[in-house]
């Protein structure tokens, strides 16, 4: 299968600057620089069909289109490192086995948008990653391929790490940009949007590191090349899956998108672990619906996953066997959402309280009829909270409302949960 | 103009009025917390929740963060709505004490009112709630963080607003705590504003804890009697005592806030030393009689030394009715020397610094807010007038550029600006040629007008002065002919005295055969004076003050003077003469005690009529008719060019 992300990875280290190199590494920087203007740079993104990967799947082409041109003063790019989704992982992998396709990528989307400077704003905890990033950004930048006038054109570009302070709300892309402008990091009202206003109130672009590392396969191979890596005809180019939870053998793996769930799970990761059956899981990250077996043959990419009443996110396929309590299993996301929101509005901040309050008392057997209104009342007012964060945080409990209330309704009838002796 | 329909009412806005203030506009309360029209739009309590049925948007939305648009259909009373708000307080109050009875906040809270008319009441969080450590804030405010419901205002005053950096917001989830990194007293100067600004009892003014109720305060609209800035407060008194001031809002003066000094400095309101008894020769008397006394003793020093050698002296903080009456009753006396100042310099910069405000020179504090030059003066204004920096900060934060002109910079304490100066050696060094909307700022002691000359034209001055009514005393000196009391004790001819509402200074008693003084501040004055009458203070009266800008403003009287109940000598409880009074005691009285007082124009009212047997004029006929009705609640009064012409 054809790997793009992966393409470099050695089985037991990080790929070198010359290894990168040799195997093509940096040619479509080459190229984009000495062939292409910036807007057929963009252009090629666009048609190449890419999706954000941070979760939400926006077009990452069109983001880009939306920074007004000609418009006075720096314009930033910021690479959201800040993979602190539980069950994701999928940044860290590529970034300890390849930094180079990031950091091309980022090169090459600061080309397509005019931006000088561009920002890698990392989990704090990545520190393997981080110093692999930064490694590659010191060689590149000696190789000529950062730094003031890159390979001898006009373009000049730097690339500066930032290590997250480390909370969960500095993936929200407003919140980051408050953080690195050394402020809270609450999100900011919407809009303006980044593209428009964003940090240091200039323009600017905020995109995923999975989505940037896929930008140079893309100018390199054109985009209908890459549009014909998917499985399923709407989409477009491969996904890394980091699968977890109850398989023999969990690992994050590049598939093309659009593979289906069952696949993933049965073939990659060797099915379920021995004497377990399948019962559910939650298909892109803490903050998406859980999925049962039904949904199974689910395409994995972002509009079959959203008919399905879930969403691809991340990409993190988090496992749970029939022994698994599901009323646990989303306390247990509730909790930390609950504890990692940033305390601005008030349905996050005690929205989420209540709603663990809730579980933890279904789950401990004290749960009354009436909860599960209450419980539902909280999965559809938390959508009117100030960020996405706490719709995010409700995807689960919705998921496990709409797929197992019979399982939260036994909770409360027994007096106990019926998984527990 | 967007035009928008909001529960069946047409409605017309200015384009980026948002739907929660266009509702308004038309007396549609939507319930909000975090919103504060001074402060930039949070958010953050997602009180504000209307259903947009028809327009642009759909569904629910944040009505504060919404600008209103044409086409929509907006409803407040939608049952999504109102369980959307409904959830919100009840969300607020897993963890907010239900002690209503035992916080100071109580009955003037926002998050009471919303809560009742919510519907919120019966708890289904069956959870703790979550508790705080209050800190030590100093001695104006009292922090209780376990109250608060995460609005942000009290930070966004702080911090955006004021420039303050030693408090601010610090934790996250469920555990964010407003305060400061360590106990310690506020350093802003005007930290008192937290008390209004907060929607419920985490800042309550320490100085009036638990002393009276919302609905037991007697208050009135009042001006500041502090400074020449002249901004708008409510004492709020409750048996014969100020117990808290609180901000009042005045777009164009002070905006929604007011110092710290406007809102904690009521020592001399409740000085329990004030002067309140009515003295002949030391002994007490009755009001009537003490005013027959002065009456008398008044016409016979006048027939005995010459209207010439009686002084009668008002204030800079007399209220402009009372100097005007006595100007009509110095009128009665030919040749008395009539006194509205008491330094000649203090007296000749006021009247000087009156000369620039006509033709529209003088700025407001809502025209500084809007400058984009400033021209600082040496001055200490956060000493001075703190109202004055903070409108300076508005325009700062707007992108105006601030100089300080500092010859001499060790003086000034910069650091206590709410913004950032550039200094220059002289004022021809600021750009003002490049202003728009430039404004030059001077305290009350600059005194160098004549170097003020060379300011372009078009560029507006706040020049500040010493007292609340510096500017209408002035006004009075000019139109009555007053001269300064040094000025007319220097003549040597000064025998007499009859200070009202004056801080005379203790030589200017020396060798004088008659004394007089009505007042109420305790200022010395009364033990020395042969006839000594109280006066009400001006919280416990109404009258007018003229501020720097030459803006007349109407303070209303917001209680009765009287001897707070508090610390009431035991003489009141009985009569010192007659035997001991039986348990309970009567003593009957009509007049609270300490309250046999008058206002200090209604006193020269009475004397006018004592010694001439003929009612006092109207004070605001003739020239002053047009100050006659000033709203007490509107923006003041601009003086018309006819007043302010020479």
């Amino acid at each position: 299968m054809e790997q793009v992300l992966f393409r470099h990875n050695r089985p037991d280290r990080s790929v070198t600057f010359e290894e990168y190199c040799a195997e093509g590494g940096f040619d479509a920087l080459k190229k984009a620089l000495t062939a292409m203007t910036p807007d057929e740079v963009q252009q090629t993104v666009i048609d190449s069909g890419l999706r954000g990967r941070g979760g939400a799947g926006f077009p990452t082409g069109k983001k880009w289109s939306f920074v007004p041109r000609n418009l006075p003063g720096p314009r930033w790019l910021i690479c959201n490192g800040d993979e602190m989704e539980p069950g994701t992982y999928k940044d860290r992998v590529l970034l300890e086995k390849n930094p180079f396709s990031l950091i091309e990528g980022v090169t090459l989307a600061s080309y397509a948008l005019g931006v000088r400077h561009a920002f890698i704003f990392l989990r704090r905890d990545y520190e393997t990653a981080a110093a692999n990033l930064q490694a590659g950004i010191d060689a590149a930048k000696k190789a000529g391929l950062l730094g003031e006038r890159i390979l001898g054109t006009e373009f000049s570009c730097d690339i500066d790490l930032h290590l997250s302070a480390g909370r969960y709300i500095c993936g929200e892309e407003t919140a980051l940009i408050n953080a690195l402008e050394g402020k809270r990091p609450n999100p900011r009202q919407k809009p303006p949007f980044p593209a428009v206003k964003g940090l240091w109130g200039g323009p600017t672009v905020v995109n995923n590191v999975e989505t940037l590392a896929n930008v140079p396969a893309i100018i390199a191979n054109g985009a209908a090349w890459f549009k014909g890596l998917a499985r399923n005809p709407e989409g477009a180019g491969t996904k890394l899956f980091c699968v977890s939870g109850s398989v023999v053998n969990p690992v994050c793996i590049e598939l093309p998108i659009g593979t289906p769930l069952r696949e993933i799970i049965d073939q990659a990761c060797g099915g379920l672990k021995p004497g377990k059956k399948f019962k559910a899981c939650i298909p892109g990250g803490a903050s998406t619906q859980f999925l049962s077996e039904a949904h199974l043959d689910v395409p994995m990419d972002f509009d079959p996953v959203v008919k399905v009443g879930s969403r691809l996110g991340s990409g993190a396929i988090i496992v749970f066997d029939e022994g698994h309590c599901l009323v646990e299993a989303t306390l247990n996301l509730i909790k930390f959402f609950a504890r990692e929101s940033c305390g601005w509005c008030t349905p996050c901040r005690e929205g989420l309280q209540f709603v663990k309050e809730i579980l933890e008392r279904i789950e401990r057997g004290g749960g009354e009829e009436r909860d599960l209104d209450l419980l539902r009342d909280h999965t559809r007012f938390l959508s009117y909270a100030f960020c996405a964060f706490a719709p995010g945080a409700m995807s689960p409990l919705d998921g496990l409302l709409a797929n197992f209330e019979d399982e939260v309704r036994e909770h409360i009838t027994r007096k106990r949960c019926p998984l527990k002796g | 103009m967007p035009k928008l329909i909001i529960d069946d009412i047409e409605v017309e806005v200015p384009a980026g009025t948002s739907v929660l203030e266009a509702a308004r506009s038309v007396g549609i309360t939507i319930p909000h917390f975090c919103y504060h029209p001074a402060l930039a739009i949070a958010a953050a309590c997602r009180l504000c929740a209307v259903k947009m049925l028809d327009g642009p948007v759909k569904g629910i939305q944040m009505s504060c963060a919404l600008p209103a648009q044409d086409g929509m259909v907006v409803s407040t009373t939608d049952p999504d709505a109102l369980k959307m708000r409904k959830l919100v307080i009840e969300w607020l109050m897993i963890n907010h004490p239900h002690d209503c009875p035992v916080c100071d906040e109580g009955g003037e809270c926002l998050l009471q009112d919303f809560t009742i008319a919510g519907g919120h009441g019966i708890r289904r969080y069956q959870g703790k709630k979550r508790t705080h450590v209050n800190q030590y804030l100093g001695e104006g405010i009292y922090h209780e963080m376990n109250r608060c419901i995460q609005c942000y205002r009290c930070v966004r005053f702080y911090q955006e607003y004021a420039g303050g950096t030693d408090f601010g917001v610090t934790g996250c989830a469920g555990r964010v705590y407003f305060g400061r990194f360590d106990d310690g007293p506020l350093e802003s100067p005007f930290s008192g504003n937290l008390v209004d600004i907060c929607p419920t009892g985490v800042f309550t003014d320490k100085t009036g804890r638990f002393r009276a109720r919302y609905w037991d305060y007697q208050y009135a609209p009042s001006i500041c009697p502090h400074c020449s800035a002249g901004c708008n407060l409510s004492p709020q008194a409750y048996h014969r005592e100020v117990i808290k001031i609180v901000a009042r809002r005045n777009d164009e003066v002070n905006g929604w806030f007011i110092c710290d000094r406007a809102r904690f400095d009521k020592s001399d309101l409740n000085d329990p030393l004030r002067p309140r008894q009515a003295l002949v020769d030391g002994s007490p008397v009755e009001w009537e009689a003490a005013l027959n006394a002065l009456a008398t003793r008044l016409r016979e020093f006048v027939q005995s030394h010459g209207a010439d050698s009686l002084a009668l002296v008002g204030s800079t903080r007399l209220s402009l009715e009372a100097g005007i009456l006595l100007a009509e009753l110095a009128a009665r006396y030919k040749g008395v020397r009539l006194c509205y100042f008491i330094d000649p310099a203090e007296a000749q910069l006021s009247l000087s610094k009156v000369e620039w405000v006509p033709a529209g020179m003088a700025a407001s504090q809502a025209e500084l807010r809007e400058a984009d030059f400033i021209a600082i003066l040496p001055c200490d204004l956060m000493e001075e007038s703190p109202m004055i920096a903070l409108a300076i900060r508005q325009a700062f934060v707007k992108g105006a550029k601030v100089y300080l002109v500092a010859p001499h910079l060790t003086a000034l304490n910069l650091e206590r600006l709410p913004f950032q100066v550039q200094v220059v050696p002289e004022l021809a060094d600021v750009p003002l040629g490049e202003a728009k909307r430039g404004i030059v700022v001077a305290g009350a002691g600059f005194a160098d007008l004549k170097g003020l000359e060379a300011v372009p034209t078009g560029v507006k001055f706040v020049l500040l002065q010493p007292g609340p009514n510096s500017f209408g005393a002035a006004l009075l000196a000019r139109e009555y002919r007053a001269v300064p009391l040094r000025e007319a004790i220097a003549s040597g001819k000064v025998k007499g005295i009859l200070a009202l509402e004056t801080d005379l200074p203790e030589e200017l008693r020396q060798g004088l055969t008659f004394f007089a003084a009505a007042d109420w501040r305790n200022n010395g004055a009364a033990e020395p004076a042969s006839v000594f009458l109280p006066t009400s203070a001006w919280a416990e009266t109404g009258g007018t003050w003229i501020n720097y800008e030459g803006r007349a403003q109407r303070y209303r009287q917001a209680y009765k003077t009287g001897l707070p109940l508090r610390g009431l000598p035991a003489r009141y409880y009985g009569s010192q003469e007659a035997e001991p009074p039986a348990h309970p005691p009567r003593v009957h009285r009509a007049v609270a005690p300490g309250g046999d007082t008058r206002s200090a124009w209604m006193l020269v009212a009475e004397l006018i009529f004592k010694l001439t047997g003929e009612p006092a004029a109207e004070p605001y006929a003739g020239k002053w008719a047009p100050l006659k009705h000033i709203d007490p609640e509107g923006p003041g009064m601009r003086l018309p060019a006819e007043l302010l012409a020479g």
